[in-house]
C-alpha cells in the first residue's frame, strides 16, 4: 500500500492510497465515523436559567459544540478505572457557565464556558448558545465525557469522510475532433482544449459521472472515464476535536484492536 | 430560534460562522462568495445559513420591553 497526501490543512486532509480494496477503506471510513472517541458534552446541569430558550433546548447546543479532545490523559467511561456512574477526574470534564444580562441584551458564546481542564475547552469560541435580554441569566455545569460516533452525532469526529476510486480518462486523439461537448459538459471543469489536443488536468477531482461520454457524439466514442478499483481518493474533514492525522491513526489502531481480538478467540477455540 | 450549532445534514459547525455571514450579506456582500470565503463548501451547510432567520431577535425585545417598562412580575 502506498499513500500520499494530495492537501491538508488543520482540520481537513485528501489521501491518495494506491494498492488497497474497497473494504479495507470502507472499514476505515466505518470506524473513522462510528468508533474514534471524542469529548463532548453529556450531562448538563442547570442552576438557573431565565432566558428564552428551553432547558432541554439549550442542554441540546451544548452538547452538539464540538470540544478539544486529549486522548491520552481521558479514558472512555466504560473502560474507566473508577467504573462510578457518576465519573472520575479520568473520564469526565466539567465545564461551568455563569452569565448575566445587565443592563442590555447579550449573546453567550461556546467561549463564556469556564473549563475544570484548561485542555478540554471548546473549538471554536463563538458558537452562539443563547440570547439574554436585561436581567436575564444562565447559570449551569456541563459534565463532558469521551463517547463514541455509534452512540450519537455530537461523539463523531469528523463532519465528513468519503472515499472514490481513483478515475481514468482517455482521450483517443484519433477520433476526437474537439467539437468541445465534453468540456461544457464536465461540472468540475476538467477537460481543457490546449493546442490541438484535449488535455485532462485535475483527474483527482473527476466525480466519475460520464456526461463527457454521453456527450460525445463520436461512435465509437472518443473519450473514455474509468476507474481504478486499487487506488483511492479519502477525505476526511474533522470537526476540530481531534487533528485528521490523529483521527486516522487512532481508526488503525481501533481496527488493529478488534482484529487481534477476532484471531485471540479464534485461537482460543 | 437561534442559528443551529451544526448542519443538519453532516454535522460540520456551522454556528460560529452565522454572525460573520449576516453582517457581511447585510452590508452588500453576496451571500454566495461570503460562504466560500467562510469555508462553506457543501450545499447542506450553505442553505443552513442562507436560509436562516433569527427568531429569537423578535422574541427579545418582548423581554427587553418588559425591563425597560419596569413591568417584571413579581
Amino acid at each position: 500500500m502506498k499513500v500520499q497526501i494530495l492537501d491538508k490543512n488543520d482540520v481537513s486532509v485528501r489521501l491518495l492510497i494506491e494498492g488497497s480494496n474497497a473494504a479495507f477503506m470502507n472499514a476505515l471510513r466505518r470506524i473513522i465515523i462510528s468508533e474514534v472517541p471524542t469529548m463532548a458534552v453529556d450531562d448538563v446541569v442547570i442552576i438557573e436559567n431565565s432566558s428564552a430558550l428551553q432547558d432541554e433546548f439549550l442542554a441540546h447546543r451544548i452538547g452538539l459544540m464540538p470540544l478539544k479532545t486529549d486522548l491520552d490523559t481521558y479514558n472512555l467511561p466504560e473502560n474507566c478505572a473508577c467504573k462510578s456512574e457518576f465519573g472520575c477526574n479520568l473520564c469526565r470534564a466539567s465545564l461551568i457557565l455563569d452569565v448575566e444580562a445587565e443592563n442590555h441584551t447579550i449573546t453567550t458564546y461556546s467561549g463564556d464556558f469556564k473549563s475544570e481542564n484548561p485542555s478540554i475547552t471548546p473549538v471554536s469560541e463563538k458558537i452562539p448558545l443563547a440570547k439574554l435580554a436585561p436581567s436575564q441569566k444562565i447559570r449551569l455545569e456541563a459534565y463532558a465525557r469521551l463517547g463514541k460516533g455509534k452512540e450519537h452525532a455530537r461523539w463523531q469526529p469528523v463532519s465528513m469522510c468519503a472515499y472514490k476510486y481513483m478515475p481514468i480518462i482517455t482521450v483517443n486523439t484519433k477520433l476526437c475532433d474537439l467539437c468541445g461537448d465534453c468540456i461544457k459538459m464536465c461540472p468540475r471543469n476538467i477537460l481543457v482544449k490546449k493546442g490541438e489536443k484535449l488535455e485532462v488536468r485535475n483527474t483527482t477531482d473527476c466525480t466519475i459521472c460520464q456526461d463527457c461520454v454521453d456527450a460525445c457524439q463520436k461512435t465509437p466514442k472518443a473519450i473514455e472515464v474509468k476507474w481504478d478499483e486499487n487506488t483511492f481518493i479519502f477525505r476526511l474533514e474533522s470537526t476540530g476535536a481531534l487533528t485528521p492525522k490523529r483521527i486516522v491513526s487512532e481508526a488503525l489502531n481501533i481496527l488493529d484492536e478488534k482484529l487481534t481480538d477476532l484471531q485471540s478467540q479464534l485461537k482460543g477455540k | 430560534m437561534i442559528v443551529p450549532v451544526r448542519c443538519f445534514t453532516c454535522g460540520k459547525v456551522i454556528g460560529d460562522k452565522w454572525e460573520n455571514f449576516a453582517t457581511r450579506v447585510k452590508e452588500g456582500e453576496d451571500a454566495g462568495r461570503v460562504l466560500d470565503d467562510l469555508g462553506v463548501e457543501r450545499y447542506c451547510c450553505r442553505r443552513m445559513l442562507l436560509s436562516h432567520i433569527e427568531i429569537i431577535d423578535e422574541i427579545i425585545k418582548f423581554y427587553e420591553a418588559r425591563e425597560t417598562k419596569q413591568m417584571k412580575p413579581s
